[in-house]
């Protein structure tokens, strides 16, 4: 299996909790013979580096440097993404099975991938704008919280890390229940979940190849 | 039916959607290539009553779902619209098994897109840059215009060939980004004279009485009322103008200037000798400059100047301030008048020289009218574009992409 994981936040760029949870995930899935690629973001470290065994991790800076908001930033920012993951396919023969989005950030590049290339994502939340802005509902945080719609619709599978985020992006993103997993890291069997959740894509694109 | 080559166009404006001049221009630009054997697929922004996909004159247009909730502001909402766009057009891509040779995008306002584009899917992109951000507010005085002026500076950095509509615009544009000077092409903008030649059951001499009297020559400006534009430099001309020749002075459009420069005819006691139109209709406006015995275009600044051609097409005799677009369109006693820009004498002397000797004016607007079929042809300009995306897929063949 192959699989590109897309944080905006990877070591040594930390901002967050996110940060270490990305490269525990990443070093976990490349013992479970994952080839594992991560994109991310940082400002002047940019390519290939390989500092984590069997893991490729690409660094993409923003091509627009003057910003008024993160999420003009971000808007920006998602085609060098783009331009970094699609290469990874063409490199393989496009054998990429899934891309795991971390968060918001990377949802418009994950979901061209997929629209152009067939390649079917994973939104994996660590948290929501709702939460985040405490209920604020700026045009700046409707357009937030419209892309993190985009990322529960257009994704096949979401997963969370907790019942409670579970009912929360149910009830904020009207979700079927079904279409998120619950999957806490801090249980014993939080990687073989993860590839059990992996494997429902794989076999979904494998089968529609065929 | 198959084709020579493919071209996705992105554009976010296509009739009926009128914002500016890409529309325009991008309208009559692929319906000239698709007559040159080019598939032309249009990606553009949606419209109140226009459907999502129609084919028109040949080419095929899909409008996209542009964001419509309120945005912070207006960059951000190309932006986010920019990601609608970019995912509509990938589906669109894919759903057409990949036969894409080319994306060209018309202005930053899709550059995201089409970057984004160009490297899913490894297809050269080209871009045309009718504005650019420092052009229009004289420099850069703000992290929201210099983040608009990056934009620009991605696209033409991500572009195979950066085309620009004047020799004015292929230089200030390599300035304004620091481009190496092959990587530009200029390509003129076009005028439909077929519009003009066409009979719109209209008699132009009941018309002209409309807006002025039988015995008095029309002078025409057609423009937005602000500053670079000039028309107080024209509205300055209109005693010394009146001193020489009885003349109605026309002038159509609208902008933050008109009602300081409706004083100023007032206060010359001349309200009798200068119409403020406002905005007009196309049929109102062609038959206009079809009347006007001259039409003036005495602007500041002017990236290329498409008024004038207009102008050149309904036959009617042009002067113009040399600068910018409008020093190449026109040649001094050829095919118009020049005047030197931001001088009142100059422009006074250009326009009583044009209503003085009809045998003058008539010779600069037939030579104007010969020239616009020559060289603002869109049939003719569409087979310039056409080399030139040949000329790219042929480098582009060669590449580790193709």
């Amino acid at each position: 299996m192959r699989v590109i994981l897309f944080s905006w936040e990877f070591p040594p760029r930390i901002v967050g909790q996110l940060a270490d949870y990305v490269r525990e995930l990443a070093l976990q899935l490349a013992k479970n013979n994952v080839e594992t690629y991560v994109v991310t973001y940082h400002d002047y470290l940019t390519g290939e580096f390989e500092e984590l065994p069997n893991i490729k991790t690409f660094r993409v800076t923003n091509p627009v440097k003057t910003h008024i908001s993160i999420l003009t930033w971000v808007l920006t920012l998602n085609q060098e993404v783009e331009r970094v993951a699609a290469n990874i396919n063409y490199r393989t023969n496009s054998q990429i099975d899934l891309i795991d989005v971390q968060d918001w950030h990377f949802i418009p590049a994950a979901v061209t991938l997929k629209k152009a290339l067939n390649i079917p994502f994973i939104y994996s939340v660590e948290s929501l704008e709702e939460h985040r802005s405490h209920g604020a509902n700026s045009p700046f945080n409707m357009a937030i919280k419209s892309i993190e719609w985009l990322g529960t619709y257009e994704a096949e599978k979401i997963i969370v890390k907790s019942e409670w985020m579970r009912d929360e992006t149910v009830r904020i993103y009207k979700v079927p229940a079904n279409k998120i997993k619950v999957i806490s890291p801090k249980s014993a069997t939080w990687i073989k979940n993860v590839l059990e959740t992996y494997r429902i894509l794989w076999r979904v694109k494998h089968k529609s190849v065929s | 039916m198959s084709h020579e080559l493919t071209v996705i166009m992105l554009t976010w404006e296509f009739p009926p959607r009128i914002i500016g001049g890409i529309s325009p221009h991008v309208y009559y630009l692929s319906k000239s290539l698709a007559k040159n054997d080019v598939k032309v697929y249009v990606i553009t922004c949606d419209f109140p009553g226009a459907p999502q996909h129609e084919t028109v004159n040949g080419v095929e247009v899909f409008r996209i779902d542009s964001y419509k909730n309120p945005s912070p502001d207006f960059a951000s909402w190309v932006y986010l619209m920019n990601m609608n766009m970019q995912k509509e057009a990938a589906a669109i891509v894919n759903s057409l098994n990949k036969k894409v040779d080319i994306f060209h995008a018309h202005d930053w306002l899709v550059a995201n897109a089409s970057i984004g584009l160009k490297h899913v899917f490894r297809r050269p992109l080209i871009a045309t840059i009718h504005s650019t951000e420092i052009g229009r507010r004289n420099g850069i005085h703000s992290d929201y215009e210099r983040m608009i002026h990056e934009t620009e500076a991605w696209l033409t950095y991500e572009a195979w060939k950066v085309i620009c509509c004047s020799n004015y615009m292929v230089s200030h544009v390599r300035w304004a980004f620091g481009l190496p000077e092959d990587k530009l092409v200029m390509i003129p903008n076009g005028v439909n004279f077929q519009d003009y030649a066409k009979n719109e059951n209209t008699d132009l001499n009941q018309f002209r009485r409309n807006f002025a009297l039988p015995e008095e020559k029309i002078v025409l400006f057609v423009g937005r009322l602000v500053y670079e534009k000039g028309i107080h430099l024209l509205i300055n001309a209109v005693p010394k103008v009146l001193e020489k020749v009885n003349a109605k002075f026309v002038i159509v459009g609208d902008g933050y200037m008109k009602g300081q420069l409706s004083n100023l005819v007032k206060g010359m006691g001349l309200a009798h000798k200068v119409l403020f139109t406002g905005f007009v209709d196309e049929k109102t406006l062609r038959n206009l400059q079809k009347c006007a015995d001259v039409s003036v275009v005495p602007s500041l600044f002017e990236p290329f100047g498409i008024v004038a051609l207009e102008a050149m097409a309904a036959k009617s005799p042009v002067v113009v301030s040399d600068t910018g677009g409008l020093s190449e369109i026109i040649e001094h006693d050829v095919t118009g008048v020049k005047v030197h820009p931001n001088d009142t004498d100059s422009l006074v002397w250009g326009i009583t020289k044009v209503l003085l000797d009809v045998n003058y004016a008539n010779l600069i607007k037939n030579n104007a009218y010969q020239k616009i079929q020559e060289k603002y042809n869109w049939d003719k300009i569409s087979q310039q574009l056409k080399s030139v995306y040949k000329f790219v897929l042929n480098g582009y063949s060669k590449s580790f992409w193709a």
